[in-house]
């Protein structure tokens, strides 16, 4: 392995690759499954939180999604205080850009600006790269509701259904399955809930250790974001968790 | 710093304009908004340069109109300029409006004024963006920004408004439109002395943003009370 070349994130190795980005992607490798899905009417996204302890002082702390706007969220993989200085920075974009333009920022125009900001640290300053992962999920006018992923190399793209952190690959096998197209957002969430229950590593997922969020159309014509409660969240995964008799029988019939 | 004195840079800003525009009037009509100016750019008292066009097309759907500083309006719209073009290159299928612009420019206007480097204008942003309503917004060298369904600038506020709110209706049809504007441009060239017979209508109308070629006013001398002779037209020292 060419370590010579490792230690500086400017320079590239001889087989022209950026070891410290390939590094930060590993770290989030490592992170809490963190799913999204996008629906006709709305966006999803869910995470597993890693720290959940009785000695927490919970209340009302988030760990993996967080509001940006009006209609945006995002939810986090990697490395918890990274996250917090790029949040910071998307938050600010947006509402500096609301001020500006006395218009909410085009999803697609914030992600590229925290891209651009995080593809930086890759290039220039001899700083390591932010060890974040992010799914943004959001609404605009211009494109209706969007589901973007984002990479330490400050390299993104729009997805319908994404999953980052353990067990990433499982639930996007799961999604290519599933996803299908004009899904309504009870369809996607139920999506979701099963996803979830497959990349979790606990027999008895609860809201305990989940977090579900989602950006949705009122009757009215708004759109609006909001977390799911906690009786909604163990609803969703109760739903999905198959019943003792009932997995082996879907395993049979899936196979035959 | 001495009492007064706004800057300890030896630079000095520009607090009074020297080549100006006058008014300029921007009402919306029943399928979009239309702004009329005239096309002269005064200098003091002399009327310097005729042939002025200070409407200035921004953007896709966009209308600004420009009294006040014309050199503040030039590099206004130049900036502006740039910003479009930074719109278009993002690609993204998403194209600042009337709004965007509007708002944008009231925020410049408010920092320049408030570091004192004012860019000495009054304008009327207008546009509108497909299928989105119609937007008006006046914006001036303070910072003042604000919406409405009418607006005019210098001369116009105190000449064209009472006319404008007389006849104005949200359902005019263009030609109604562009001739209230044109009878609101002709009394200020009766009565302003910085205004002029010449004018320029832009219309927007939700797909595409024209400017008129300059049209020539109607303007008539030959009243009775202004040619016949007066007592006092032999006394030098008479002032009716």
């Amino acid at each position: 392995m060419a370590r010579r070349y490792d230690s500086r994130t400017t320079t590239f190795s001889p087989e022209g690759r950026l070891y410290q980005v390939e590094y930060a992607m590993e770290a989030i490798n490592l992170a809490g499954s963190t799913v999204g899905v996008l629906a006709e009417d709305g966006v999803i996204l869910a995470g597993e939180k890693k720290t959940t302890s009785k000695l927490l002082d919970q209340a009302k702390q988030h760990e993996k999604l967080f509001q940006l706007d009006d209609a945006m969220f995002c939810a986090v993989a990697g490395i918890t205080s990274d996250a917090n200085i790029l949040i910071n920075r998307l938050r600010l974009t947006a509402q500096q850009h609301t001020y500006s333009f006395s218009e909410p920022m085009p999803v697609e125009q914030l992600v590229t600006s925290i891209c651009d900001y995080k593809q930086g640290y890759t290039q220039f300053g001899g700083l390591r790269p932010f060890g974040v992962s992010f799914l943004v999920a959001g609404y605009d006018a211009h494109h209706g509701f969007q589901l973007y992923h984002t990479d330490p190399s400050g390299n993104f793209s729009g997805w319908k259904g994404y999953a980052i952190g353990v067990n990433n690959n499982t639930a996007m096998q799961i999604m290519r399955q599933d996803w299908k197209p004009g899904m309504k957002l009870q369809e996607a969430l139920d999506l979701t809930a099963k996803v979830l229950v497959k990349t979790m590593d606990t027999a008895s997922p609860t809201a305990e250790r989940l977090e579900f969020g989602i950006v949705y159309k009122t009757p009215e014509g708004q759109v609006k974001f909001r977390m799911l409660k906690d009786t909604e969240i163990n609803k969703l995964m109760a739903d999905a968790t198959p019943k003792e008799g009932e997995e082996a029988a879907g395993a049979a019939t899936s196979t035959s | 710093m001495a009492p007064g004195q706004y800057s300890t840079d030896p630079k000095q800003h520009t607090l009074s304009p020297i080549v100006t525009g006058a008014t300029v009037i921007g009402m919306k009509y029943k399928d979009g908004v239309i702004l009329a100016a005239d096309t002269l750019a005064s200098y003091g008292s002399e009327a310097r340069y005729k042939d002025v066009c200070r409407l200035k097309k921004v953007g896709e759907y966009t209308l600004l109109g420009g009294g006040g500083e014309l050199s503040d309006f030039q590099y206004l719209s130049d900036q502006l300029d740039e910003m479009a073009d930074e719109d278009w290159l993002n690609e993204d299928g998403c194209f600042m409006g009337p709004k965007e612009y509007s708002s944008y420019i009231g925020r410049v206007m408010y920092n320049r004024r408030s570091k004192f480097n004012p860019l000495y204008n009054q304008f009327v942003v207008v546009g509108k963006k497909k299928d989105e309503p119609a937007h008006l917004m006046y914006v001036d060298h303070q910072g003042t920004a604000f919406e409405e369904n009418f607006v005019a600038t210098g001369f116009g506020m105190h000449l064209g408004i009472p006319l404008l709110r007389n006849s104005w209706r949200a359902d005019m049809s263009l030609d109604e439109a562009k001739a209230l504007a044109t009878k609101c441009l002709e009394v200020c060239f009766y009565r302003d002395c910085r205004a002029y017979c010449k004018i320029h209508i832009g219309v927007c109308n939700g797909t595409s943003v024209d400017i008129s070629a300059p049209i020539p006013l109607n303007h008539f001398w030959g009243h009775g009370a202004w040619t016949e002779k007066r007592l006092e037209d032999d006394d030098p020292t008479a002032t009716w």
